[in-house]
This record gives C-alpha cells, sequence and structure tokens, in this order.
C-alpha cells in the first residue's frame, strides 16, 4: 500500500516532468529562432533585484528601509545598462500563469533603458536623505519603498516588452505604482486631489491606447508588436487613425496640449525624487510609444507629420508660457517639462517629415536630436526637481515668492541648480545647447523638402523654437534670481542655517558632471550608449552623410572646450587687472531703509509679458487695497490659472458633477434598494440576453 | 590668418568708435561741439585702472557674470563674417551658436543684475528680459527663409541678395536691413527703446541693469555691449556690401559703413523721442512683421509664379 502510494507520486512527478519537457520542447523552435542565449539575463537579473529589494525592505528599520531600495536599485541599474550596452537580442521571459513573454532590447528600448536607470538610481540615491524627515509615518513610507522599485521595474519592463497585451498591463502597473507615490503625502487635500486626477488622466489615455492595439491585433491577429508592421500598408486612413488614437493615448503620459493637465498638478504635490523621476523619464515613456506606433506604421502620412508638427508647437508654447507665470517652483518646472516634450515632438515631426520625403540626412539629424534631447532633458530636469526638492526640504515651502538669497546658505545647491538652468535655457557650453542645435539642424534641413507650406511651417516652427527659448531664459532667470539672489523674503529662506544632506548634494554633482560631459562630448557618449538614430532611415542611406553629422557635432565640441577656456582666461585677466575690491551696500538711489521686500517679486518679473498676453492668463487675485489716513492692513495676492482648465476641463467637470449629482438619490443608503438594484440589473441582462442573444 | 586678425581687431576696436561717432552726432545735432571720438576708449582705460565696488548683498554670480557676458559677446562675433564674407570660424549653422551665444550673454546680463537685490535693477532685468525676447523669433525667421532661398546654411546666405540683384531680393534687402536696425536699436539699448543717457532710474533699462557694477565690471559689460552693436551692423552690412568685391576696398567700405550706422543710429537718437514703455513690445514686434514679410516674399519667390 505504501510503497504502491510512494510509486504513484512518483508517478505524478515523472508524468509532470515529461509534460515539462514536452512543453519546452514544443517551444524550444521559437527559442532558437529568437536567438536566445541568455541575451537578456543580467536585464531579468536587475528586474529581479528591483523588485526583491522592494519587497524585502519591508523587513527593515525605517532607517535602513530606504538605504537597502537604493543600493537595490543602483545594483540593478548597473545591470540593466551594462546588459543593454554589451548585447542587444530578443530575448523570451518564462511567467507562470502568462506562458510566455517576448521582451527584447532593439535599439529604441535600449536607450531608454539607459535613461531610466541612470535617472532612478540617482533618484533612489538623493530620496535617503529626502525622505529622512518622514521616516515617522510608518505605513506609508513602507508602501513608499515598496512601489519606488515598482515603477522603475515597471518602466524599464514596458520599454522592453514586445507584446501589446502585456504592454497594457505594465503600463498599467507603471501608472499605479506612480500614483501610489505620488499621493504621499496624502492627508493633504491638494494632493490628494492632484493624485486622483493623474489616475483619472491615466485611465482615459489607456482608454485610447487600448482601443489602438486591439484594432491593430484584430487586424494583425496577433498580439505580438512584430505582427504590427506588415497591417498598414497602403491604408492610408487606418494609419491616421491609429496614430491619432495612440498619440492620445501616449501624448497624456508625455503631457502633450491639450492633455497636459495633469502634469502641473501632479509634479508639485509628488516628493521630489519622485517628480524628478517622473519628469525625467516617465513621461518619456509616453514619446516612447509614440516612437515604437511610428516605427510599426513605417511610411507615416503627411497629415500624421503636420499633426505632430502643430500640437508640439503649441505644447511648447503654451508650456513655456505658463512657466512663465508660475510661482510654484515645481509647477513652474512641470510646465517647463512640457515645453521639453513640445521640443522633442517637433524633433519627431522632422523624422517624420525625412520619412515621407525619404531625406536620410533629416533622419539622422532629428533623431539624433530627438533622443539627444529626451537623455538631456532627463539629466537636468532631474536635476532642477532635486533642486527643487532641497530648497523644499530645507525652506518648507514652493512659493518662490516667499524665497530669496538662498545662494549663500545653500551653495552646493546654487551651484547645481544655475548649471541646470543654463542646460535647460539650452546655452552654450552645456547639454541642452547641442540637442536643441541638432534639433535646428534637421528643420533648416528639412525646409527645402517639400512645397511652400511645408517651407513656412519649417521656418515657423523654428521661429517658435526660437521664442521658446527666449523665454525659457526669461522664466529660468525669474526662478533662479528669485530663489537664489537677492535677499531672503520670508522666514523661510531666512531660517536656513546649512545646505542638505550629502545623500541629496551626491546625486545632484554626478548629474551637474552629466551636463558638462555631455555638453562636451555629445558625440562620443551618443556613440557609446548607442542612441538609435539609425531607427527610420530609408533606402539608399549614404555613410557620408554620418560623417559630415560627426564633423559638425565634432567642430561644437571643439567650439565648447575653446569657449570654456576663453572664459577661464578672461576671468584670468579679471583676477589679475581688479586690485582693490571693496564691499558696499546696493545702490538705493539714496534710500537709505532698503529692505527685502522692495526686491522685484517673480510676478513683477515677467509682468511686462504676461501684460501682453492678459487673454491667456486667467488671473486669480486676491487685492484688499489700503483705505483711509492711517491704513492698517492691506495684502495682494495673484494667482495665474492654466486657460485650457480654466474654460474648458473645469466646465466639463462642474457639467459631469451636476449630471451625476441627479443619481444622487440612489444612493439612499437603504440596503434593501441596493439588492433591488442588482436584481432589476439582473433581469435587464436577461430580457437583453434573450432578445439579442 | 590674415583675416582672423583683422576680423578680431573689428569686433574688439570698433565699438569704441563706433560709440564715439553716435557721441559725437548726437553733439552735433544738439549743436555742441562734443567729446572726442576716442574717448568711449579712454573711460574703458579709466575704468580699468579703478579698483570695484561689490555690493553685500551679491554672490558669486556677480563675480563670474561680466566675465562670461563678455566671453560669449567676443566668441558670438568670431561666426560673423566681416570684410569680405569672410568670419574667424566659418562653420554652418554657425547663425544657431550666435544667436545662443547672445543668449547666453543676455541670461548673465540678468542674473548679475538680479544678483544685487536692488528693485531698481529687477526693473531693468525685467524689461530687458521682455523686450529682447521677440527678437530671436524674428531673427531665425529671417535667416531661415534666407538659408531657404538659397540653401547655404551660414550667415553668407544673407550676402546672395545683392550679388543676384531683382525686385524681390531688393525688398528683402531693404525690409532686412530695416529689421536688423530694430534688432540693433533693442539689443543695444538706443532711443526709441532706451536711452543711455537718461538720469532717471526709473526709466532706465540696460543702464539701470549695470547700476552697481564698476570699475573692470562696467568696463566690460559697456565694451560687451558695444560689440554686439558692432555685430548686428555687421548683420546689416552683410546686406548691403556683396562679398565678390576685392577684399581691401570691402574692408574700407566696412568700416566707412560701421561709421555710418553709428550716424545713423546718433541721428535717430537726435531726431525721435523715446516710445512708452508699454509700447516698446509693439515695436519690436515690428522686426517680427518684417520677417514675415521677408518670408513670404522668399516663399512666393521659391514657389509661386
Amino acid at each position: 500500500m505504501g510503497i504502491q502510494r510512494r510509486l504513484s507520486v512518483k508517478n505524478i512527478i515523472c508524468k509532470l516532468n515529461l509534460e515539462l519537457f514536452s512543453y519546452l520542447r514544443k517551444n524550444m523552435k521559437i527559442l532558437v529562432e529568437h536567438d536566445l542565449n541568455g541575451k537578456m539575463n543580467l536585464f531579468f537579473t536587475g528586474i529581479l533585484i528591483l523588485i526583491l529589494g522592494g519587497v524585502l525592505s519591508l523587513l527593515f528599520r525605517e532607517t535602513v528601509k530606504l538605504k537597502f531600495v537604493c543600493l537595490s536599485s543602483v545594483i540593478a541599474s548597473i545591470l540593466c545598462i551594462i546588459s543593454v550596452i554589451k548585447s542587444q537580442g530578443p530575448s523570451i521571459l518564462f511567467i507562470p500563469p502568462f506562458g510566455n513573454v517576448e521582451f527584447a532590447c532593439d535599439s529604441l528600448s535600449s536607450f531608454f533603458v539607459i535613461v531610466i536607470s541612470l535617472i532612478t538610481a540617482l533618484a533612489s540615491i538623493y530620496s535617503i536623505g529626502y525622505m529622512k524627515p518622514y521616516e515617522n509615518k510608518n505605513k506609508k513610507f513602507a508602501s513608499h519603498c515598496l512601489f519606488l522599485p515598482v515603477l522603475t521595474a515597471s518602466m524599464l519592463l514596458v520599454v522592453t516588452v514586445k507584446n501589446a497585451f502585456y504592454f497594457l498591463i505594465l503600463w498599467e502597473i507603471m501608472s499605479l505604482s506612480s500614483f501610489f507615490l505620488v499621493i504621499f503625502e496624502d492627508d493633504k487635500k491638494e494632493v490628494l486631489e492632484a493624485g486622483i486626477k493623474y489616475l483619472v488622466y491615466m485611465h482615459i489615455s489607456v482608454l485610447f491606447i487600448i482601443a489602438a492595439f486591439v484594432l491593430m491585433s484584430i487586424k494583425s491577429g496577433s498580439y505580438d508588436f512584430s505582427s504590427f508592421t506588415s497591417i498598414f500598408e497602403g491604408n492610408n486612413h487606418f494609419k491616421d487613425l491609429i496614430f491619432v488614437l495612440t498619440f492620445l493615448g501616449f501624448g497624456t503620459k508625455a503631457g502633450f496640449f491639450p492633455m497636459h493637465n495633469w502634469l502641473p498638478h501632479a509634479h508639485p504635490a509628488a516628493p521630489s525624487h519622485i517628480s524628478a523621476i517622473m519628469s525625467a523619464v516617465m513621461i518619456k515613456t509616453g514619446i516612447y510609444g509614440i516612437l515604437r506606433v511610428l516605427i510599426f506604421i513605417q511610411k507615416p502620412t503627411l497629415f500624421i507629420a503636420y499633426f505632430v508638427l502643430f500640437v508640439s508647437v503649441i505644447t511648447a508654447l503654451y508650456g513655456i508660457i505658463y512657466a512663465l507665470g508660475q510661482k510654484d517652483l515645481k509647477k513652474l518646472l512641470a510646465y517647463s517639462s512640457m515645453e521639453n516634450i513640445g521640443i522633442i515632438g517637433i524633433a519627431i515631426a522632422a523624422i517624420i517629415f525625412g520619412v515621407i520625403y525619404s531625406d536620410n540626412y533629416v533622419i539622422i539629424l532629428a533623431s539624433l536630436g530627438c533622443f539627444l534631447h529626451i537623455l538631456n532633458h532627463s539629466v537636468f530636469k532631474s536635476l532642477l526637481f532635486m533642486g527643487a526638492g532641497s530648497v523644499y526640504s530645507l525652506t518648507h515651502t514652493k512659493n518662490i515668492e516667499k524665497l530669496g538669497g538662498l545662494v549663500k546658505k545653500m551653495p552646493f545647491t546654487a551651484v547645481c541648480f544655475l548649471i541646470a538652468c543654463i542646460a535647460i535655457c539650452a546655452l552654450p557650453p552645456l547639454n541642452g545647447f547641442i540637442s536643441e542645435f541638432t534639433i535646428y539642424l534637421s528643420l533648416f534641413n528639412s525646409l527645402k523638402l517639400g512645397n511652400a507650406s511645408l517651407f513656412i511651417s519649417i521656418v515657423l516652427s523654428i521661429a517658435a523654437l526660437a521664442l521658446v527659448g527666449t523665454l525659457v531664459i526669461l522664466a529660468m532667470t525669474k526662478v533662479y534670481s528669485v530663489v537664489f539672489l537677492g535677499t531672503s523674503r520670508s522666514y523661510h529662506s531666512n531660517d536656513v542655517n546649512s545646505d542638505v544632506s550629502i545623500y541629496m548634494i551626491i546625486p545632484m554633482y554626478i548629474l551637474a558632471v552629466l551636463i558638462f560631459a555631455l555638453g562636451i562630448s555629445s558625440l562620443y557618449i551618443a556613440d557609446l550608449i548607442k542612441i538609435p538614430y539609425d531607427l527610420f532611415i530609408q533606402q539608399g542611406f549614404n555613410i557620408n552623410l554620418l560623417f559630415n553629422i560627426q564633423i559638425i557635432l565634432l567642430n561644437i565640441s571643439v567650439f565648447v572646450v575653446l569657449f570654456i577656456m576663453f572664459i577661464l582666461l578672461i576671468y584670468g585677466i579679471k583676477k589679475i587687472v581688479v586690485k582693490n575690491r571693496v564691499n558696499y551696500e546696493t545702490w538705493g538711489c539714496g534710500y537709505q531703509d532698503v529692505n527685502s521686500k522692495m526686491q522685484y517679486s517673480a510676478a513683477s518679473y515677467v509682468s511686462p509679458f504676461t501684460s501682453v498676453l492678459t487673454p491667456l492668463f486667467k488671473k486669480i487675485s486676491d487685492v484688499k487695497k489700503p483705505k483711509g489716513f492711517f491704513p492698517k492692513d492691506a495684502h495682494y495676492t495673484s494667482e495665474v490659472e492654466d486657460a485650457e482648465e480654466a474654460y474648458i476641463i473645469n466646465p466639463i467637470i462642474r457639467l459631469d458633477e451636476k449630471f451625476l449629482a441627479k443619481f444622487e438619490r440612489l444612493q439612499d443608503g437603504n440596503i434593501q434598494h441596493y439588492i433591488l438594484y442588482g436584481l432589476v440589473f439582473l433581469v435587464l441582462i436577461l430580457i437583453g440576453a434573450v432578445f439579442w442573444g | 590668418m590674415k583675416t582672423v586678425i583683422i576680423n578680431l581687431i573689428i569686433i574688439l576696436i570698433m565699438p569704441f568708435i563706433m560709440l564715439g561717432f553716435i557721441k559725437k552726432t548726437k553733439a552735433f545735432w544738439a549743436g555742441r561741439k562734443g567729446v572726442s571720438l576716442l574717448q568711449p576708449f579712454y573711460d574703458f582705460m579709466r575704468l580699468l585702472k579703478k579698483g570695484i565696488v561689490v555690493s553685500n548683498t551679491t554672490s558669486f554670480i556677480a563675480n563670474i557674470a561680466p566675465v562670461i557676458v563678455l566671453s560669449s559677446v567676443i566668441f558670438a562675433g568670431l561666426f560673423v563674417p566681416l570684410a569680405g564674407g569672410l568670419s574667424v570660424i566659418n562653420i554652418e549653422y554657425g547663425f544657431i551658436i550666435f544667436a545662443y551665444l547672445l543668449g547666453l550673454s543676455k541670461f548673465f546680463a540678468l542674473l548679475c543684475a538680479m544678483d544685487t537685490g536692488s528693485s531698481f535693477e529687477g526693473m531693468g532685468a525685467s524689461r530687458e528680459a521682455c523686450f529682447t525676447s521677440l527678437i530671436e523669433p524674428a531673427f531665425f525667421i529671417i535667416t531661415a527663409s534666407a538659408c531657404g532661398a538659397c540653401g547655404i546654411y551660414s550667415f553668407n546666405s544673407f550676402n546672395t541678395f545683392i550679388s543676384n540683384i531683382n525686385m524681390v531680393s531688393l525688398c528683402v534687402i531693404i525690409l532686412a536691413v530695416l529689421a536688423f536696425f530694430i534688432m540693433l536699436v533693442v539689443e543695444c539699448s538706443r532711443i526709441p527703446v532706451d536711452d543711455p543717457a537718461t538720469h532717471l532710474e526709473l526709466t532706465m533699462i540696460h543702464e539701470v541693469m549695470i547700476l552697481d557694477n564698476s570699475g573692470f565690471d562696467l568696463a566690460v559689460l559697456t565694451w560687451a555691449s558695444g560689440i554686439k552693436m558692432v555685430l548686428i551692423s555687421s548683420l546689416i552690412l552683410l546686406f548691403i556690401i556683396p562679398s565678390s568685391m576685392p577684399y581691401y576696398i570691402s574692408l574700407i567700405l566696412y568700416l566707412l559703413l560701421y561709421c555710418l550706422i553709428g550716424i545713423v543710429v546718433g541721428t535717430v537718437e537726435s531726431g525721435i523721442a523715446r516710445i512708452r514703455m508699454s509700447h516698446i513690445l509693439e515695436f519690436v514686434f515690428a522686426m517680427t512683421a518684417l520677417a514675415l514679410v521677408i518670408l513670404a516674399l522668399i516663399t512666393i519667390r521659391i514657389y509661386g509664379g
């Protein structure tokens, strides 16, 4: 009896083994086809370490938790970067309940893997210092430590998965985990509201993506990305439809106008390293999606090109104009992210024009500009958000009108922030200039591709890019001078004694060094991380084109180095020439009792410009004028509201609320009524099934 | 090598002479004898010898900003073709670098002003930032249309209009000269946008930004502003003087025309009153309007009838 039983257990195990073996053999063919020699093993190890780090962190004490997460995330990032730099090739992961899921690091994916790994690792180092004051919030802190690596892992997987179905699942995990990270301070009402807004936006957007993917998979009969490339041939309307759907979906994530409204709410609400991750890399997954769909479509239509160009130009201008009016530091940075997404969009439009007119030179330049700008923007924008976080963690306010004079109190942060400001203004000699220069080049080269309408639109988008450039200078000088320069405007900045902790300074310095490195040796780095400039290349590619571009970039590198040396030379001359230096007060035009409240404020700094654009700004101002001979109190505050939010979104929400309020009576708290509703619903379904089934 | 040296000399010395001519012209129209043509240079040397007074409020920005302003303006000058259509660094798309280097100088000039924490300088910085913000788009519209018209992607595309003259290119030249003259007036803070000789802080734009700079810093900032004027004048001259001319004749023409532009600026300053502060943006926008007309003309020439 006993022996028989043991045998039967053995039998079962044997049988199971056999089945597994036959299953594997069945799938072997696929494995061999895809040449799986552990190409992405390192990558998956990295993902595993990330998730394990998050889960295991729950076991540790509060003080160690985040350090553990950070350690795992740094290791994982290094593994991921090594894996994509060393090898590219598809890999099939067997996930037990789902079966085989194909992952692959093609050149597009590996670029995004590098950007994501880099920024998330630095942000997790930063978070150790930033989250220190929140360690006593036990549960929230633990969930933060769990979701941070989950977000990173889901982003890494989203950009590598090659199956529409799993893409959507991972996309959803990414949105949800970032939602939980955003609402970290959920005891504040505005944080929760911002979080919910973000969630709603993400779920509306994912509907469009689902629709597009379902349409494509119906046509191709499979969810595999590889099958999507063949379904578009000659079908221009289908191309337009799919592209517009996916653009609405992915564009919401990226922050394109008019689906941008979650950005300026979610970024200020989230903890700063989360804003850094979201703004620097998460919104770029939207760009990844758009580029992926473009690869499916292969030959886009002119409609798509003009559509992208138009939306991008509007996005860039809209973003920077609203960035000018903001007084919330992180909101301003969020709008500036929107502007940069617009610039990336302009580059994408240039790629599409290049593809349509089969001009490889334009394609390479535009791809180079697009990807370099994605990389550069993630570097300087995460640095800016980290700087904003450092300011916030010491002053406890995001209102720049209450800051000032921080350059003397937080010298390290101030220097890093200045470098990032110069970079984001796309000024030489830093990295922002290189990418924007390449985008300009691609636009200039696409001038003569088509007809008059193309010529005019390209010239006007060049002008728009230039206008955006000058407005960024306006916005960034405003931020920097009001936050860091001058004298302190309130106790918030007055009480700061020392700079932030070393954990927050180190990642900022790494990023600042990266900004310089990317500015000086953009060509070398573009080569090192295999910027996928060749994704969209058409037939008849001539290697000389590439040499030509390399020569231009090399010239720029040389020029940048010379320029830095020249600045140092003039500085040296100044040191030699200037012998006497006397300190004295600022010239007050003869007035003696100058105080810090008399400084120019952020709102007044931009007022000559914003006053011209009054129709765009819905100003909410609260004024109490001084009255009588001995006025006691008077105040003035003003806030700028997003025109789209004020005139379109809020009315829709109000209408929606009004409509839904009519159903409020249904919810009367009586359990019998609820059961009745259920019953009625079931009966209706039954009737429906009988008649239409 | 010869052009490098000549260009550098023009970029570095010409600002003083141009400023001298402006002063002399203004003195002439006012019926005065006026200071010597080289007075700006003497002022510069005098300032260099002095020590500097720094505000207590300022940080390292005030220390490095004048240096960066000067170096970026000088470096921008290397990309501008002067006599004979030759520039020191002759690479394609140099005009983008030129525009962004001027942007860098503006960035640091603004920060330098804001560093003092003075409300006057904030006012100046704010005005300068806003009024110059519309210049760059117009500049790029003109450059892009010119590049599109002739297929040369550098400043030398400006030069092609004068070499094959016809009705359209003549119109383009006139409009472009006007547009760049507006750019000169705005960027270099001359009347009718800004009065460099005003004595009331509340009405100043550029002058108020450098109130707290003295000695070396002040000298350097004024010099940089003068260099900017020479550079923008060179852009105007690119439209007027054909590059096919023998080098030395074109060099002499350049030198003469710089002085002429100085005289024109001085005459305009003597003849016109300042525009009201709230209307300056409209004046600046005139450059954009001119640029758009140029764009339309060139589009018609390339693609139309």
